[in-house]
């Protein structure tokens, strides 16, 4: 299986050539094109009361579909919004995503939902995330660029520009600035990481993006 | 012609040379800037031609682009245009000898005078389930044209047959054909993942697929936007 | 001071590193990281007069100020839209003007106010006022869509949904394309949907966008949440 990512930041795509019998796993929906020659099932994303946590509190699809070669085919998956896409080799690590940002793996990488506690929700980051493991790749994707920082220490992030982290990163949260600042600054509250640790953040955010639609919405 | 493609895949506008009688017909509202000594006629039908003009701007405005065209033409040498589609993504340039090429209601762009542009019926079901319009934009005749898309676009050669998902098609060479169908083994599967239905291509010739859905990204973007009145 | 624009032109992001002590300004909700000894503080900048202006011109009336504590520090921002960032470098001999919404950030030594466009602006349908940017030091501006920069030194044409900012140094008046104007081909001018433009003529440069706003929201009008009615 040869697996490019294409079109990168701002409509990352994944183009992957296919050997007979290669499998890939994506989330629901995020086919594009294909050949005929790719037989397409659709399963419970990790049994049905797995993928009932991992809709509820992953925000990830219920079902997941497996493409499955049965010549040399083309796949060409995609994500709903435009942004980059980046791809981990797991080798037995693992990775936190936050939720939404899974988007195709190969089936050697497991998919869980972990606790990542009251800080991590009322910093707007959500109260579970999605844990990947296991072996193998996985893409996830973001809204906007996505860009890395080895972090060491503490580091301030915006809430909805984070989007994966390694486990050994924690999570605080806490006021932009002062109670005055951080309300008219429009930062509110922040997340507050803290390494060691690499963190993948976005460019951009959904409710960003929202907000200077909704600005710009008269009626 | 001459052009150039800037700010690709994202932000693409194209920007084309005209010397003095050249003309450049594009779609109402793309014009981005351009040198002052230019004309622009508007018009319901292709440049120059008389007649049905009003039959053929209507059933375009079926097709999702304009009831008017906009005919620019250079007065002097070196002058230039700047276009740019509606949404965010991509540009590509498509080059048309004595044959037809199907686009999706809005995404031409611009075009040589000689191209006509029309409608095409592409039929009650598909109009229904392939996720696009009713009419597509029908451009023939010999010339260059401009279609634009939302994601970065790529072309698809395709020689018997090819899957595209509604919702991901710009334009494809009359040489093929197409047909809505499910997009698993079973309709339970095609339905539960979320793929619904998908078109297949069958023959030869050259579909342009796009990366993004643009109605994937308005329902992941809508809740989150101020309620509308109506 | 030291800045870096990535991920140039669709999702720009403006890195500065500040010198212990060093402020920035940016509009409201523009960071997106900083480290840890950055203070940040919310205020009318410029007393009440000069926030109200801002606020004409499109603008908030709160500027967010960024310094950095006992140390080096990081910022990174980012617009909401998709969009490019320019940085341009004011030495008081030429003025910007910003077109609403357009501004980012800047550095101390910029003053930023704004300048009433008169009926030039008003019916352009594009704001009444732009913002002026003046003095000495940094500004970053941001746009929907690319920028590309063009250099005037006879005259261009630019729809008035796609400027971005302008040197202070050109001749601006709006207008309609020729063969547009009323009595020539009035279809052209309100058919056509070319609309107004608006003619920059002398020497300077003009920043333009590849998207509108307009058009943008016109896209997204299907899929808002209908507002339900509670009579």
């Amino acid at each position: 299986m040869e697996v490019i990512t294409r079109d990168r930041p701002a409509f990352a795509n994944v183009q992957v050539k296919m050997q007979p019998g290669d499998r890939i796993v994506a989330e629901a929906d995020a086919m594009a094109s294909m050949s005929t020659s790719i037989v397409m099932k659709t399963r419970w994303n990790g049994g049905f009361f797995g993928a009932l946590l991992r809709r509820i509190f992953g925000g990830e699809t219920l079902f997941v579909n497996e493409f499955q070669a049965t010549a040399e085919s083309e796949l060409v998956i995609t994500q709903p919004f435009p942004g980059d896409i980046e791809c981990l080799d797991l080798n037995g690590t693992s990775m936190f995503l936050q939720p939404g940002a899974y988007l195709a793996s190969e089936p050697g990488v497991k998919m869980g939902v972990s606790w990542a506690g009251f800080a991590s929700w009322i910093g707007g980051e959500g109260l579970f995330r999605l844990k990947v493991s296991g072996t193998g790749k996985v893409w996830f994707g973001a809204y906007g660029g996505i860009f890395v920082k080895e972090i060491d220490g503490p580091f301030v992030v915006d809430t909805g520009h984070l989007v994966a982290y390694e486990p050994t990163v924690g999570m605080k949260v806490g006021m932009a600035g002062g109670i005055f600042s951080s309300f008219f600054s429009k930062e509110g509250l922040v997340s507050r990481v803290t390494g060691p640790g690499r963190i993948y953040l976005q460019s951009r955010s959904i409710d960003g993006l929202a907000q200077w639609t909704n600005r710009h919405l008269w009626r | 012609m001459q052009y150039e493609i800037l700010a690709k895949p994202a932000s693409s506008v194209v920007k084309v040379q005209l010397n003095a009688g050249d003309h450049l017909t594009c779609e109402v509202g793309a014009m981005v800037a351009m040198s002052t000594r230019m004309t622009v006629e508007t018009t319901t039908q292709k440049k120059g031609s008389s007649g049905g003009g009003i039959m053929k701007g209507l059933k375009r405005l079926f097709a999702g682009e304009s009831l008017f065209i906009n005919h620019f033409t250079a007065r002097e040498d070196g002058q230039y245009i700047i276009l740019g589609p509606t949404m965010m993504g991509d540009v590509i340039h498509h080059r048309l000898d004595n044959a037809t090429l199907i686009v999706q209601g809005g995404s031409w762009l611009a075009s040589d005078p000689d191209i006509t542009i029309d409608a095409s019926w592409q039929g009650l079901g598909k109009a229904f389930f392939s996720g696009e319009g009713a009419f597509w934009v029908k451009c023939s005749g010999t010339g260059d044209m401009f279609m634009n898309s939302f994601g970065a676009i790529y072309a698809v050669e395709v020689d018997g047959d090819y899957i595209v998902d509604t919702g991901h098609i710009v334009a494809f060479e009359d040489t093929l054909n197409f047909k809505v169908q499910k997009a698993g083994a079973s309709w339970m599967s095609s339905i539960l993942g979320g793929e619904g239905l998908v078109c297949r291509f069958e023959g030869k010739g050259i579909v342009y697929c796009q990366s993004h859905n643009p109605s994937s990204f308005g329902s992941a973007l809508g809740p989150s936007l101020k309620p509308r009145q109506s | 001071m030291s800045f870096t624009i990535t991920q140039r032109p669709d999702f720009a992001l403006v890195t500065v590193q500040l010198q212990s002590g060093q402020t920035y300004h940016s509009e409201p909700g523009a960071m997106a990281t900083m480290s840890p000894n950055i203070e940040l503080k919310a205020s009318l900048k410029g007393g009440l007069m000069s926030s109200l202006s801002r606020g004409l011109g499109g603008e908030s009336l709160i500027i967010s100020s960024y310094t950095a504590q006992g140390g080096e520090g990081e910022i990174t921002f980012a617009a909401g839209q998709p969009g490019d960032a320019v940085h341009y470098a004011l030495d008081g001999s030429t003025d910007i003007y910003l077109q609403r919404g357009a501004y980012l950030a800047n550095s101390e030594g910029v003053e930023i106010s704004s300048k009433w466009q008169g009926m030039r602006g008003f019916f352009s349908g594009e704001g009444l006022i732009l913002l002026k940017a003046s003095g000495n030091g940094d500004l970053f501006f941001n746009s929907y869509g690319a920028i590309i920069e063009l250099d005037v030194e006879d005259e261009v044409f630019v729809d008035t949904g796609f400027i971005v900012a302008f040197e202070s140094t050109l001749n601006y008046n709006v207008t309609t394309l020729p063969g547009a104007r009323p009595g020539t081909n009035w279809k052209s001018l309100f058919l056509g949907g070319e609309g107004l433009v608006c003619r920059f003529s002398g020497r300077g440069k003009v920043w333009i966008q590849t998207r509108q706003i307009a058009t943008y929201l016109n896209w997204v009008h299907p899929y808002r949440p209908v507002q339900k009615n509670n009579g």
